[in-house]
């Protein structure tokens, strides 16, 4: 008798079908009894037996049938599945309950109803998600994971105006924005359009994911809210490189600020969600109060010139920052070219344009800001210039005398560049023949007057100065 | 004649069965998924703010939740103004009760058919007081005519 | 009897009737002959002859890849349109619809994991089969045209496996898309090269056809959606029913004929053959009054059961291997699609990571260049060599198991070291930064390997004389390139399609 020629293939057919048959049944064992979701709401069901008082709220409660609960919000384009889990979230009696089936700490829910906002729209996470660690999606493929708890209130900002809340809603987000504007960090970051541009623009921080920030230095937890923090706490050992200075924060600061950064985010919302606190932030924002010049100098100035007062050496810029409140150098300024300063900047150097164009300050803004400078003394009518000279002689002498600081090419080493087209537009003769003559106090920069320069020689310096671009303003006093 | 008959048809018999219990729990597997595990849309629980708000002897109609509201001296009632004969919005004339566009059906002011094909009175649905303090209508549930709700 | 008794009669039966009706024999074969009848009356089972050879059944010669492409085809069809049952062909709704299949839908995440692992399998699967079908010379005649009815196959079950990409919306799905389509833009490669486009833009044509915009948007998802549920599985369909129908008019699977054939078998007893000395069409040899009795074709068996029994093994074995792999292995889904936030590195699915490789040289002759003269090439081979030795030999025998080897060895030194050069020196344009584009399209190391393999290859054919001997170099080489190149883009390329040694290396970015 020959083998049977389908033997082999009997066998296999056994095999797989046994195969099959276990991870059928295994597949359906884990979606249809294991789920996490099933003993949370059978452990809910006995909670809320135990606590009914009555026969029968005990048969409700027995009735309360195991199964997938959502909250559907159309506005918002949010499914949340959480209330699967925390059945008890909107029952104040369920206070005294552990984790999921606990109410909502707070009160919050009785303003903002469970089946108005669902969960997401505050809390973030993966709404969609039927257990806890694909909810939470950190490390999970998901734009938004889970805000931890501390830092809830950074999505408060999507509606209302933090200011505006009651104390003890949003403490830390208040905060951080004071903070922001404390420490200056418009002066490099643009925020609505306003700020310096050597940092990168701050709008819409807290939508951004995680791929969009350089995690390469980031340890531990790869959320959005670590690396903020970290950076926070030492910005160059994230941001290889990074001339953002270490601003040393005390750990609430670094949360409070991290809530902050988390806040900025323009979501469209539907009318109906936004606190009526929120919709007069955004009006202020376009139609701003009268500017307040020493608010807009801390805020935009303070990071790089400090109190103003002084010149000081800048480690990362390897420069002179030049101290602009320095009553020697405001007294020489005219407005007009304090204004043009501000408008334009130093291009080449790391002082910006703070015009409409550049810096997104408004002309009253800049207004403000010379006001603020001239608190510090009245301009004084300057003493003509003398005539331009040999502008070949005044090359001698400026190799001599000034290129040490001002740099051979006139485009500035520890001094400031001369060889700038604003500069040049911006100052009269008279101003550089002033500052020539008498120096400026609390500076290097010494009194060549008394020195020894002639009129003739400081005539000459102008010819020469003057060589590297003509000026926009010719002769006034 | 093959040697040893009962074997292989044990094997085959095995093969075959085993086959077909595989087949058929993955059948039955597949049949459960058009049966959705959670209904899409919003939830039909509506929470209709504070009670007091509702003057006595009003009717109002609650477009997105589907039914009227009634306060009278007895107490709230929540009446579906779905038609129970084929699913369309039944119109309330005050004072004569719910009238359908679709089919004619028509229904008293408590629900019951008073002419037309609709085969069985518009349902009552529950009310309840939420846990925030609000009225609260489910209308997902039905209750027995002439139950009132009293805050 | 009356009309009502006879009614009554009638209705008695009916259920009887029906089912013999419907089955056409009316019950289980038990002979030979019914087994044959049935094989042969039945709509499902007359696809197959009613007796097979019993080299057909051979595990070692075909190690049932065809049966098992079937198979996963079926599984396909059947969990894929469970998955149209919930899935959303929106921009907007896509991804939502595939992530509540993922979390809610009953065994929803069970079925989508089995109908990826499905598609991973059918195209291993297509790849081994022509493998297997070139290696043992199955192409040749009376077979060529099956040959290139499998080419058409093998097109349609990528083109399934790209357009399911990117239903679910999500960032892998977006960056290969948007890569694939540029792709088929990278004609303008050429054309600008020579500065035809503003005339002749074949490359924008293509991309607009598949994308109906200019970017991966709602237009391209519901072409792809289109394309994936209708278009390409009814041509896949129709093709498969003509590949089975080749098979069978085409002699059944190939077996060499030099080989004394082997006993055939009627009920259980292996009978004496016969060897028919004129070609007819043989619809049935059953156990009867025919001028035959208790004879058989040579080698045969019955297919019922036997035949029947492989194509069940194949089935279950196809069911389960998917099964357990879906069980532990969820199917890939990412952040939802973000024009604004490319993937990196953005990777295709593995059987195209080859190509993505060569695309990184030089997309046109990557993308378009090289694969069409691969398929061309492919469907060249039966009508090159007509040489109708070998055929059901793995490799035609000794000589082409010495060049199978030989070119192995040479298709995977050459490609190492070409990409070992890449790596580590760049090409042509870190050396020459104002090379023209044009030098680049023509001499790359996508270029350079093809013409390595066909020097190769025509120096196996001086050598040998064997157009066969060379079409096995050729291909051989190819296949080494292939899984070479798959493996550098699946394992070795990283962010900014940096080589890296593991993806473990690859900086967080």
């Amino acid at each position: 008798m020959p083998a049977d020629p389908a033997r082999s293939y009997k066998w296999v057919t056994v095999v797989c079908s046994l195969v099959s048959l276990l991870f059928l049944i295994a597949a359906a064992v884990r979606e249809n009894i294991s789920a996490d979701w099933r003993a949370h709401q059978a452990d809910f069901r006995a909670i809320l037996e135990a606590k009914s008082k009555d026969a029968a709220g005990r048969a409700a409660a027995r009735r309360l049938p195991i199964e997938i609960r959502q909250v559907t919000v159309p506005a918002l384009h949010a499914v949340d599945r959480c209330v699967s889990c925390h059945l008890g979230i909107d029952d104040p009696r369920m206070a005294d309950q552990p984790n999921p089936h606990r109410t909502h700490p707070k009160r919050l829910l009785a303003i903002h109803r469970v089946e108005k906002f669902g969960c997401t729209v505050c809390h973030q996470g993966q709404g969609a998600a039927l257990s806890f660690q694909e909810a939470k999606a950190e490390d999970y493929f998901w734009d938004y994971p889970l805000l931890p708890a501390a830092l809830t209130e950074a999505t408060c900002a999507s509606c209302h105006n933090p200011r505006a809340l009651p104390a003890g809603s949003a403490d830390k987000l208040v905060l951080g924005m004071a903070l922001f504007e404390q420490k200056g960090c418009n002066a490099c970051h643009k925020l609505d359009g306003k700020g310096g541009p050597l940092g990168p623009a701050l709008n819409n921080v807290g939508l951004k994911t995680k791929h969009q920030f350089v995690r390469a230095n980031l340890k531990g937890s790869q959320t959005t809210w670590n690396w903020l923090a970290e950076h926070f706490r030492d910005p160059a050992g994230i941001v290889a490189g990074s001339l953002m200075p270490s601003p040393a924060l005390s750990q609430p600061q670094v949360e409070a600020l991290t809530i902050f950064m988390l806040s900025l985010r323009a979501r469209d919302l539907p009318a109906e969600y936004l606190a009526p606190d929120k919709i007069d932030e955004q009006y202020a924002r376009l139609h701003p109060p009268a500017p307040d010049g020493a608010a807009l100098f801390h805020r935009y100035c303070a990071a790089c010139h400090d109190t103003g007062l002084y010149s000081r050496w800048d480690k990362k810029f390897q420069r002179f920052v030049p101290g602009i409140r320095n009553a020697a150098f405001i007294r020489t300024e005219d407005d007009e070219c304090l204004g043009e300063n501000i408008r334009e900047g130093r291009p080449g150097t790391r002082m910006p344009g703070w015009g409409p164009k550049a810096g997104g300050l408004s002309e009253a803004e800049v207004a403000a800001l010379v006001a603020y400078l001239r608190t510090s003394a009245p301009a004084m009518p300057l003493p003509p210039a003398p005539a331009h000279g040999d502008a070949h002689r005044g090359g001698t002498l400026f190799f001599q005398e000034c290129a040490g600081c001002h740099g051979v090419d006139g485009k500035g080493l520890i001094a400031p560049a001369l060889a700038n087209p604003v500069f040049q537009r911006a100052a009269t003769d008279a101003f550089i023949a002033q500052t020539v003559r008498l120096g400026r106090e609390n500076t290097p920069m010494p009194a060549f007057g008394r020195a020894g320069f002639s009129e003739t020689d400081i005539g000459d310096l102008l010819a020469f100065i003057r060589g590297w671009q003509p000026p926009a303003r010719s002769q006034q006093p | 004649m093959p040697d040893n008959p009962k074997r292989r048809d044990l094997l085959g018999l095995a093969a075959l069965w085993s086959a077909v219990a595989a087949m058929g729990t993955a059948l039955a597997g597949v049949m459960r998924l058009p049966k959705p595990a959670v209904l899409p849309g919003p939830l039909r629980i509506y929470k209709l703010g504070d009670p007091a708000q509702f003057a006595v002897g009003s009717a109002t109609r609650m477009e997105a939740g589907g039914f009227y509201l009634f306060r009278g001296e007895e107490g709230f009632h929540a009446i579906s103004s779905t038609c129970t004969h084929l699913g369309c919005v039944v119109a309330l004339n005050e004072g004569e009760g719910f009238a359908c566009p679709c089919h004619g059906s028509r229904f008293r002011t408590d629900g019951s058919v008073s002419a037309g094909p609709a085969p069985a009175a518009l349902p009552w649905l529950e009310i309840a007081l939420s846990p925030d303090g609000q009225l609260q209508v489910n209308a997902e549930t039905q209750v027995p005519k002439g139950t009132r709700f009293r805050v | 009897m009356t009309p009502a008794k006879e009614f009554l009669e009638n209705l008695k039966r009916t259920p009887q009737n029906l089912r013999e009706s419907m089955l056409r024999n009316g019950k289980a074969p038990e002979s030979d002959r019914e087994r044959s009848q049935s094989t042969f009356h039945n709509f499902f089972l007359h696809l197959q002859s009613v007796r097979v050879h019993r080299h057909s059944l051979r595990f070692g010669y075909t190690f049932g890849l065809g049966l098992i492409l079937t198979a996963s085809f079926v599984v396909l069809t059947f969990t894929g349109i469970l998955l149209m049952v919930y899935y959303k062909p929106g921009a907007e709704l896509a991804y939502d619809s595939v992530k509540d299949i993922h979390f809610v839908v009953p065994a929803g995440r069970f079925i989508r994991n089995i109908h990826r692992w499905a598609a991973h399998l059918m195209v291993l699967a297509v790849f081994l089969h022509m493998a297997r079908v070139f290696y043992t010379g199955s192409y040749k005649r009376p077979r060529e045209f099956n040959w290139v009815v499998g080419l058409g196959l093998l097109v349609f079950t990528l083109g399934l496996s790209f357009t399911g990409y990117l239903l679910p919306w999500d960032q892998l799905a977006y960056w290969a898309i948007t890569i694939g389509a540029n792709i088929a833009n990278s004609p303008r490669e050429v054309t600008d090269a020579i500065g035809i486009t503003v005339w002749f833009d074949p490359g924008r044509f293509q991309k607009q056809l598949l994308l109906g915009a200019n970017y991966v948007g709602q237009e391209a998802l519901i072409r792809f959606y289109v394309l994936h549920v209708a278009v390409l599985p009814l041509a896949l369909t129709a093709l498969m029913g003509v590949h089975f129908w080749r098979v069978r008019k085409d002699g059944g699977l190939s077996r060499d004929e030099s080989l004394p054939a082997p006993p055939a078998r009627i009920g259980d007893a292996d009978v004496a053959v016969f060897a028919p000395n004129k070609t007819y069409g043989l619809m049935a040899v059953v156990r009867g009054r025919t001028p035959e009795v208790d004879r058989a074709p040579e080698g045969t068996v019955a297919s019922w059961p036997n035949l029947m029994w492989a194509e069940m093994a194949a089935f279950l074995f196809t069911i389960a291997v998917t099964l357990v792999l879906g069980y532990f292995f969820d199917a890939p889904l990412k952040e939802m699609a973000n024009p604004a936030i490319p993937e990196n590195p953005a990777k295709a699915p593995w059987y195209f990571l080859g190509l993505q490789e060569l695309v990184s040289y030089s997309a046109f002759m990557g993308g378009v260049g090289i694969p069409t003269i691969v398929l061309v090439g492919l469907g060249l081979i039966p009508y090159l060599d007509r040489d109708p030795r070998g055929v059901g030999v793995w490799f035609g025998g000794p000589a082409g198991r010495r060049t199978f080897w030989q070119s192995l060895a040479y298709g995977l030194l050459s490609v190492l070291a070409l990409l070992v050069f890449t790596v580590n020196f760049g090409w042509l344009r870190a050396w020459f930064p104002a090379i023209p584009q044009i030098a680049i399209i023509v001499v790359n190391p996508a270029t350079v390997i093809v013409a390595l393999y066909a020097a190769w290859s025509l120096w196996v054919l001086r050598r040998t004389a064997s157009i066969r001997l060379s079409a096995v170099a050729l291909f051989t080489c190819f296949l080494a390139g292939f899984i070479v190149l798959t493996a550098m883009g699946s394992i070795f390329r990283g962010p900014n399609w940096h080589f890296y040694w593991w993806p473990s290396q690859w900086p967080t970015h």
